[in-house]
Order: C-alpha cells, then structure tokens, then sequence
C-alpha cells in the first residue's frame, strides 16, 4: 500500500514513504461455512487472505450478504473461522481481548450504565483507578462532543449521540486496533456526515489501526488509506486499492478533488461490472 | 394536574367503590344468610385486625410467604438466567420445568405433608414451588433476549464468561427478571392461602376456613378483603421497588394494580 507520511504519535511508531509498515493483522486463507437448513452450505467467506498494517485505516467495502462483517467478527474474535487462521501481532486470534475494540453499528451500549459509567466501564475490568477512569472519561466525552452528558442514560440519546458513547467506550480501553461494523449504518444522512468528519479527526491524532466495515463508497474512499472490495456468494476479495489522497482530509476540498471522485467512480464501475448487484453508496 | 391525569389517579378509588356498591346490592337483594352486605364484612375487618391471635396467625403467613418468595427468587434467578444462556442447561431443565409447570402446586402438597409434615416447612415449600416457576421463565426469556454484541463489547473489554454473566445477562435482564418477580408475588399469595386451606394449623387461610366452617359470613369476607388489600400493598411496594432498579430501563405502560 502507499503508506501516509505519519505524524510521529504514542499509537504508531514513525515510519517513512520508504520503509514498509509492520503488520499488525494478518488473515491467512480464511473460509467460513454456515450450515444452513437446507442440508446445504452457505459459504460466506472463501479464502481470505489480507494483511492490514499497523496504524492504517481499512475499510471493507462490499454488498449485504458478502461477509464482510464475518470476517470482522473473526478478527474480533467473536467467531471463529472454519479454516485459516487469524493473527494479531504474530499470535493467533483465539477470542476477544482489550487488544481489539469493537464499535457496532448496533451500538450495544450498557441501558442501565450511564454515559460516564459506558464509558469508565472498560478501563475499570482493567484495573485502572476510579478517579483516573472517571477523569479519563469525561476528557474522552469532551473529544466525542458529549461534555454535559455524562449522567444520561442510553435510552435517553439519539442514535448519533450513542454511537459516539459507543466510540468513546472503546477508544477508553485503548485498544490496538479499532474494529468498526458499519458504524454509521443505522444514522441518517446528515448525523453520518458529521460522525465521518469527527471520527477522521479523533483517528488522524492518534493513528490507531482501524478495520472499518461499510456498504457505501464514498464512506470508505473518504475515510481510508486503503479500501479492501469484496464480492458475495462466496464471499472473496476483488480487489485492494489503495486511496492515495491527502490527509488531513476535508470534505468540502474532497468533495471537489478530481481524485476523490475517479476513486469513487472507478469502484462503483468495478462492483457495476460483476453480476450481483452493486453496493449501495 | 391534568382532568385525564386526576381522573387516572381516581380510577382504582372508583373502581373498589363500584364494586363495593354491586357487593352490598346484590347481597341485599338475594338476601342469602351466606352472603353478608359489604357493610357487614368491612364492619368485621377491625375484629379481624384487633385480635392478637388472628395477627399473630396473619404475621406467620407473611412469614412464610417472605421465606418462600425469596428463596425461589433466589434460586429460581441463577437458574433462569443460565437455562437463557446454555443450550445445554435449558435441555436439562425444560422438560422438568415443563412437567412441573401445568400441575397446581397445592396439588402436591398432600405428599409434600406426608414427608414433611403438616408444619411451616412444607407450606414454605409450595409457595417456593409456586413462585419459582415465573420467575424462573422470565429470567430465561430475559437471558435469552440479551443482544450478543452486548456481550461481546463486554467480551472484548476482557470479562470472562461467569463475569458477563453477572455483569451484563443479570443487568440487562432485569426488567424481565422482576416482571416474573411480580407475577411470582401474586402467586405467593394465592399458594400462601391455599396451603393453608388444606394443612390448617395456623395462618390468614385458617382464620377463613375456620369462620366458613362455623358459619361467621362476615368474618369469611372480611378475611377476603384483608388478604386482597395485603395482594395490593405488596404488589404497589414491589412496583416502588422495581421502577426504581430499572429507571433506565424504557418507559412501559405501568399498570397500577397487578394483572400480570
């Protein structure tokens, strides 16, 4: 991949355009077979292998049913392949663990925990200090734009201020990679623009590795260094392609960068040309 | 307050009026020697409530429903909440639950008095036996509904599988779980009575079938109101109780007396 020239931060060790970054993910021929009703197989995934770098933003890109979430969920550790294997820095993906943060576009927030106490609750399972963990969480709060709701109840926000809850009860327990599952994908239009501006700025302070799963095309060209296209039944990659655009990025110059839209234009062609149907963008 | 709101308020008053009203009518004009007027059986009620015998005999059933109440609340909560979570344990219990379920627990007190005797013990048991089952079912359900991305945020936070258990199928749960805690609390009630109706010894259920035995009408009636207000004063602590522990929970249409 073109690698970003990178800001030295405390996430990502720098590296140059020249030296390779070190991989932080790796997916190794990894299939996944349902056992559906019929006495026939479905499979969702078929022979994977992807290697994500540390401190890059990849996305997934693919229509409903192709198993990208799937194959996010074995990173997560949340199911387990029926063959390959998945590593994290070279150890073999057993089950979930702190290393990995995931963010649901489902946001599955603690109902009965407040704000705070969503977001305290990881850093507390890890040992850290009451005070330390409330301090923590309140300046994460601040950053995600929910200062003032700290004491609110889930049930009590609307669906873009949960996903940011959900945002900053992840980044709270500083995991290594960030793995997001269509993230966005429950908000309307305008709350998805400005939850992709501000989880682009939170990203490019601290460059954490971030799997990021969607069906939209503008989504993944804006917010990625490299965009991972998949194609369902089975589901395969079709395609790497690296987003070779500027950063920090702004959606008003994007939005008018010829680049940007032949990135777009190109892969929606791409998903054109295969039998199924394309991904809604 | 809003007409609509003061009139809620108001309902349940109207309600115990209206059918006091049809009560002390109908008894009139039947004018069965069985059946005393309203009048008759509420004039009873402070005979009832100023005897240290008949307080005495009330408080031990409050007693023993408490014990069995709590100890099927106790057990029946774990059970249900696992039985929602492992295939396997549910495989185990459901088919005893389900042979269980549809027989009335004063049915088996005959036996239950054969081992055990007619004393505290076995009644406690049936009203653990009557309780259980509710509660047991909505903790399934409850467990059973909890969102699995639920527990793999927890998961991923590093909560072992006992930990999500406690922390994150108990909590989440809990509106669930204290829904059958309610309708387990009327059922210890009923059980509370009708054990006692059948090992007469001590206890609300005696006092009634004692005065329908020697024919005080009004003291049977009287202990009927007794025992349904004693249902009410419990159901709406419980309530208090309950809306409290699941204030986050969504708001639901609260029914101000139980029907559940």
């Amino acid at each position: 991949m073109t690698v970003v020239p990178a800001r030295s931060s405390k996430w990502v060790r720098p590296v140059t355009s020249q030296e390779p970054a070190s991989a932080i993910i790796e997916i190794d021929r990894v299939s996944q077979v349902f056992q559906t009703s019929a006495r026939k197989d479905h499979v969702a995934l078929s022979d994977i292998s992807l290697t994500i770098e540390e401190g890059a933003f990849v996305s997934i890109l693919g229509p409903s049913g192709c198993g990208k979430s799937t194959l996010l969920y074995i990173v997560g550790g949340f199911v387990s392949p029926t063959s390959g294997s998945a590593k994290i820095k070279g150890h073999a993906i057993t089950g979930p663990g702190p290393d990995r943060g995931p963010v649901f576009q489902e946001f599955a927030l603690f109902p009965w925990k407040t704000v705070l106490g969503n977001v305290m609750y990881g850093p507390r399972q890890q040992g850290v200090s009451a005070a330390e963990a409330e301090a923590q969480s309140r300046a994460l709060l601040e950053m995600v734009g929910l200062k003032g709701y700290e004491s609110f109840y889930p049930k009590e926000l609307s669906g873009g201020m949960k996903q940011r809850v959900a945002l900053a009860r992840t980044l709270a327990y500083h995991p290594e990679v960030l793995l997001m599952d269509e993230p966005f994908g429950a908000l309307d239009a305008h709350t998805r623009t400005r939850l992709q501006n501000d989880l682009l700025n939170i990203w490019e302070r601290d460059r954490k590795t971030v799997l990021f799963v969607t069906h939209s095309v503008d989504e993944a060209v804006f917010l990625s260094d490299k965009v991972v296209m998949m194609s369902k039944s089975p589901g395969r990659i079709r395609e790497v392609i690296d987003i070779d655009l500027p950063r920090p990025r702004r959606r008003s110059e994007l939005l008018l960068d010829p680049r940007y839209q032949k990135y777009i234009v190109d892969i929606e062609r791409m998903f054109d040309e295969s039998d199924e149907a394309g991904p809604a963008s | 307050m809003s007409p609509a709101a003061s009139l809620r308020r108001v309902a349940p008053v109207l309600a115990c009026i209206g059918l006091l009203t049809v009560w002390q009518l109908a008894s009139l004009a039947l004018k069965n020697d069985s059946f005393p007027t309203a009048i008759e059986a509420i004039r009873a009620v402070p005979d009832i409530l100023g005897d240290r015998e008949s307080l005495i005999n009330i408080l031990a059933s409050l007693r023993r429903m408490a014990l069995g109440f709590g100890a099927a609340v106790l057990v029946s909560i774990p059970l249900g909440l696992l039985m929602g979570r492992s295939r396997a344990v549910a495989a185990f219990f459901n088919p005893l639950l389900m042979v269980i379920y549809p027989v009335p627990k004063a049915a088996l007190m005959p036996i239950i008095m054969l081992w055990l005797g007619v004393g505290d013990v076995t009644k406690t048991l049936v009203i653990f036996l009557g309780v259980s089952l509710p509660v047991i079912y909505h903790s399934f359900e409850g467990a059973k509904a909890v969102e699995e991305k639920m527990m793999w945020s927890g998961a991923a936070m590093g909560l072992s599988p006992a930990q999500r258990l406690v922390r994150i199928v108990l909590p989440a749960a809990l509106p669930e779980i204290l829904t059958g805690c309610r309708t387990g609390l009327v059922l210890a009630l009923i059980t509370m009575i009708t054990s006692e109706m059948i090992a007469r010894q001590s206890g609300a259920g005696n006092i009634l079938f004692n005065a329908l035995d020697m024919g005080q009408y009004d003291t049977v009636f009287a202990m009927i109101i007794i025992v349904g207000a004693m249902g009410i004063c419990l159901d709406a602590i419980f309530e208090r109780v309950r809306a409290r522990l699941v204030r986050w929970s969504e708001p639901q249409f609260d029914m101000p007396l139980s029907f559940s």
